[in-house]
């Protein structure tokens, strides 16, 4: 029998309004789990910027049952892999476990969402936020990505950086978090997600009976459309030896149907082995890295381009990216489609034989659509992704205007 | 050993290894050669590496182009890189466009057309890496803690050093290609949905006329250790600590891996605790031990703002230190789930398991079932660890620290 036809849906929702869904795999010998919350960097009020992610962190300090030390030596108990991120737009927790330990992750997952956000605990976890936010600020990566980011988005919300700055995380206080935590961690603003080795009807008394008395909050996103700056912007730092680029154009939305093409055309333009950037930047030198893809965020959407080079071969580098997004609207060809497409769809299978795979990129896609797609469906769409469909969308998503901003020890203004 | 596994030295000295997975659909191929950049000619360091670009810009008869949009044709997800003992090529795609990429492979191993135009662009990108390095503090510590912690030419940097790869010429690499890229002591393993019959004719038919050309003997030095600080004007202090250990071939191995993952494995071992949750000195910490095949050790880094480096040191140490005193069973018994279960995990994915077993050969010169590892875990006790960690405090230290002032060295 085939792997992908062995897998089974489901889907719950509790009272409370969370949705507990699942994929299960009986060849599987893992399990994962993950708690998707809707919310991040752009659901917060600007004065307490950092706060989804200060609190992801405060997930781990404990709950009224336990101590940290607690959350720490049950995970490990466990033998769980399991980490955390804050984007923009979510936060999530999630784990990947023996079948063994499907009871006990999920009461643990439950128990971390509902945290105690204890004073001391608080002060010492604010140290740790403002190491990372240092560490950021030795990495010219983030520091582009940041700059570029509100660069783009100007006053718009997901031009926050995610970490939030030095200055607001020190300002921040335990109520500002508290009542975020109060607004956004209602179970009717996450879901629950499952896959790998299990039996659904055990996952849902396990969310009823960790998850059920948790009260709805009705947290609301604005969704208000950003309307992109389009400037380029300089920034000069005379330690460093690379010249960093990052541009931002839109694209389609996480919501949007053209998101499978964008992904495919994201491939063509700027994959790291054999895309058009790799042949006009990479081969050649040019460029130590040029990367393009697709970026897609909660009722709108980007296209970005990021280059390394030497600070004398910035201005070129970039010229050369913008002619390579101009040509790719004439003389898109039918192989290269095709490779892009049998890449993407080698991703699908290897990312579709990991418990860990399935669940995020399930719960990655309920977030945004509520829908739940196969294995199955997402080979189908791939492959009736056409170059037609990707001319198309160059003509909707032209390239243009574009956000660009340079870091390094020249200051290169794009024209 | 069991039906899972499989594997043949052909004639020429290359080894074949086979790990079948059947509920996959996938396959991964890992293929090593022994051309790593312990064996750059001296004086000429980098020379593996840019080899190992070099070689897939075009082979047999198919041209730079030609030869990338064939890999993509197969839908292969490709790596490649140069490590202390090997030049590594891999793929990982559904599993029969993986036995298609062969040829292909042996094209690039075997007939890689080295022209001079991407002998010049894989030099200058080598260039370009090398100066990014010196924007990232985290990772010219890693890099300079290797070189003194490991024994010359073990430690160095693979991609090599500025000032000999300006003079590298397009000749040393030919001639390195010649003299490296041969059968004997290569490693070609493969992990997934695949029988071993036709993949041993298929890796034959390919493969097995590749010469065998006596290999250079690696002469080592002794590892130079110390203190070293180098100074940057980064926003936090990135501290690296690193001491000798026993080999990965030792009895004891198992017991050393668990003793680091108490040490600095899993968000309940001693360093996340005591440095990270207890007193908020980092976000960044962890210890890791690594194996050579004739030197092994413990690797440990963390990553602080710089009026708290001190504090972070002293404390990284002390818990180094502490380790000699013993785990409690508690400790013992949760590293031994995490490292049982990530073998597991890691057990799910083609290209875990394909570079697993050719590391495994490599070093034992056979591979372990999963089985075999899961009970050598489970043999050790605590009286056994305590023993262990007893008998072989740790010591000659070596310490490097990136950021913008000295810290004070322990005696």
């Amino acid at each position: 029998m085939r792997r992908d036809l062995a897998l089974k849906f489901h889907h719950y929702r509790l009272a409370n309004g969370l949705d507990v869904i699942a994929e299960s795999d009986p060849d599987a010998h893992s399990f994962a789990a993950g708690l998707y919350v809707n919310t991040g960097s752009r659901d917060e009020p600007a004065e307490i910027n950092g706060v989804s992610h200060f609190l992801e962190h405060m997930m781990f300090k404990g709950s009224k049952k336990y101590s940290w030390e607690d959350v720490n030596r049950i995970f490990d108990e466990i033998g769980a892999r399991y980490n955390a991120f804050t984007t923009q737009e979510n936060t999530a927790y999630y784990a990947n476990v023996l079948p063994e330990f499907t009871r006990r992750v999920i009461e643990h997952l439950a128990n971390l969402l509902r945290p105690a956000i204890r004073a001391q605990d608080f002060n010492t976890e604010k140290k740790v936020i403002l190491e990372e936010i240092a560490m950021h600020g030795d990495d010219p990566g983030y520091r582009i990505y940041d700059a570029a980011m509100r660069q783009h988005f100007g006053k718009h919300p997901l031009g926050r950086s995610v970490l939030g700055s030095a200055k607001s995380i020190k300002a921040l206080t335990r109520r500002e978090m508290e009542n975020y935590f109060r607004r956004h961690y209602g179970p009717d603003n996450m879901v629950l997600a499952a896959a790998g080795k299990l039996d659904f009807r055990e996952i849902v008394a396990l969310a009823e009976e960790h998850c059920g008395s948790w009260k709805a909050s009705g947290a609301k996103r604005d969704h208000t459309v950003p309307s992109y700056t389009n400037k380029h912007k300089a920034m000069v730092d005379k330690k460093l030896n690379r010249q960093y680029t990052m541009a931002f154009t839109p694209g389609p939305s996480a919501q949007d149907d053209r998101r499978f093409a964008a992904r495919v055309l994201g491939d063509v333009i700027g994959e790291s082995e054999g895309s058009r950037f790799y042949w006009a930047l990479v081969d050649n030198a040019i460029a130590e890295d040029a990367d393009f893809g697709f970026y897609p965020h909660d009722g709108c959407g980007s296209f970005y381009v990021s280059l390394t080079t030497e600070p004398k071969r910035t201005s070129k580098a970039l010229k050369i990216a913008r002619t390579e997004l101009e040509r790719v609207k004439e003389d898109l060809t039918d192989e290269e489609v095709e490779r892009a497409k049998n890449k993407i769809a080698s991703a699908i299978v290897l990312e579709g034989e990991l418990p860990m795979g399935r669940m995020r990129s399930m719960a990655g896609n309920w977030v945004y659509n509520k829908e739940y797609r196969s294995l199955e469906q997402d080979m189908e769409t791939l492959l009736a992704v056409s170059p037609e469909s990707l001319r198309e969308l160059t003509r909707q998503f032209p390239f243009n205007p574009m956000t660009i901003v340079t870091l390094g020890p020249k200051a290169v203004k794009p024209d | 050993l069991a039906e899972r596994y499989f594997q043949h030295t052909f004639a020429n000295g290359l080894t074949l290894l086979c790990e079948k997975m059947p509920v996959v659909q996938s396959a991964a191929m890992a293929l090593h050669l022994d051309a790593g950049a312990a064996g750059d000619p001296e004086g000429k360091s980098g020379c593996a590496s840019v080899l190992a670009d070099l070689v897939l810009r075009g082979a047999g008869d198919r041209d730079t182009r030609a030869l990338s949009d064939h890999l993509d044709r197969l839908g292969l997800h490709r790596s490649s890189g140069v490590g202390v003992y090997h030049a590594r090529f891999g793929c990982e795609a559904v599993a029969g466009r993986v036995m298609e990429s062969l040829p292909a492979y042996a094209d690039i191993i075997r007939r890689p057309q080295m022209p001079k135009s991407g002998f010049d662009a894989a030099r200058d990108l080598a260039l370009q890496g090398l100066d990014g390095l010196k924007d990232d503090p985290r990772q010219t510590l890693l890099v300079k803690l290797r070189q003194l912690f490991l024994p010359p030419p073990f430690g160095r940097n693979p991609m090599g050093e500025t000032k000999e790869l300006k003079k590298l010429t397009l000749k040393d690499v030919k001639s390195n290609w010649q003299r490296r890229y041969q059968a004997d002591g290569a490693i070609l393993a493969v992990a997934g949905n695949v029988e071993f019959a036709p993949l041993k004719e298929e890796v034959e038919k390919y493969f097995g006329d590749m010469p065998k050309k006596p290999r250079k003997k690696i002469i080592t030095e002794r590892p130079a250790y110390g203190h070293y600080h180098e100074r940057q004007k980064s926003e936090q202090t990135h501290i690296g600590v690193a001491y000798p250990s026993i080999l990965e071939t030792d009895p004891d191995h198992y017991v050393i891996r668990l003793a680091i993952e108490v040490l600095g494995g899993g968000m309940s071992g001693r360093f996340f605790t005591e440095i990270r949750e207890k007193r908020g000195l980092c976000y960044s910490v962890w210890a890791g031990y690594t194996s050579l095949k004739n030197y092994a050790g413990v690797l440990a880094y963390a990553g602080t703002s710089n009026e708290r480096a001190q504090a972070t040191l002293d404390c990284m140490l002390a818990e180094i230190r502490r380790l000699s005193r013993g785990v409690t069973p508690e400790e013992l018994s949760r590293a031994k789930i995490g490292l049982k279960a990530s073998l597991i995990m890691d057990g799910e994915s083609t290209s875990a398991r394909a570079g697993a077993i050719a590391y495994d050969f490599f070093i034992r010169g056979r591979m372990r079932t999963l089985d075999e590892i899961k009970s050598g875990i489970d043999e050790v006790t605590p009286d056994r660890i305590n023993d262990f960690l007893r008998r072989s405090e740790p010591k000659e230290f070596t310490i490097v620290t990136v950021g913008p002032t000295k810290l004070k060295m322990p005696e």
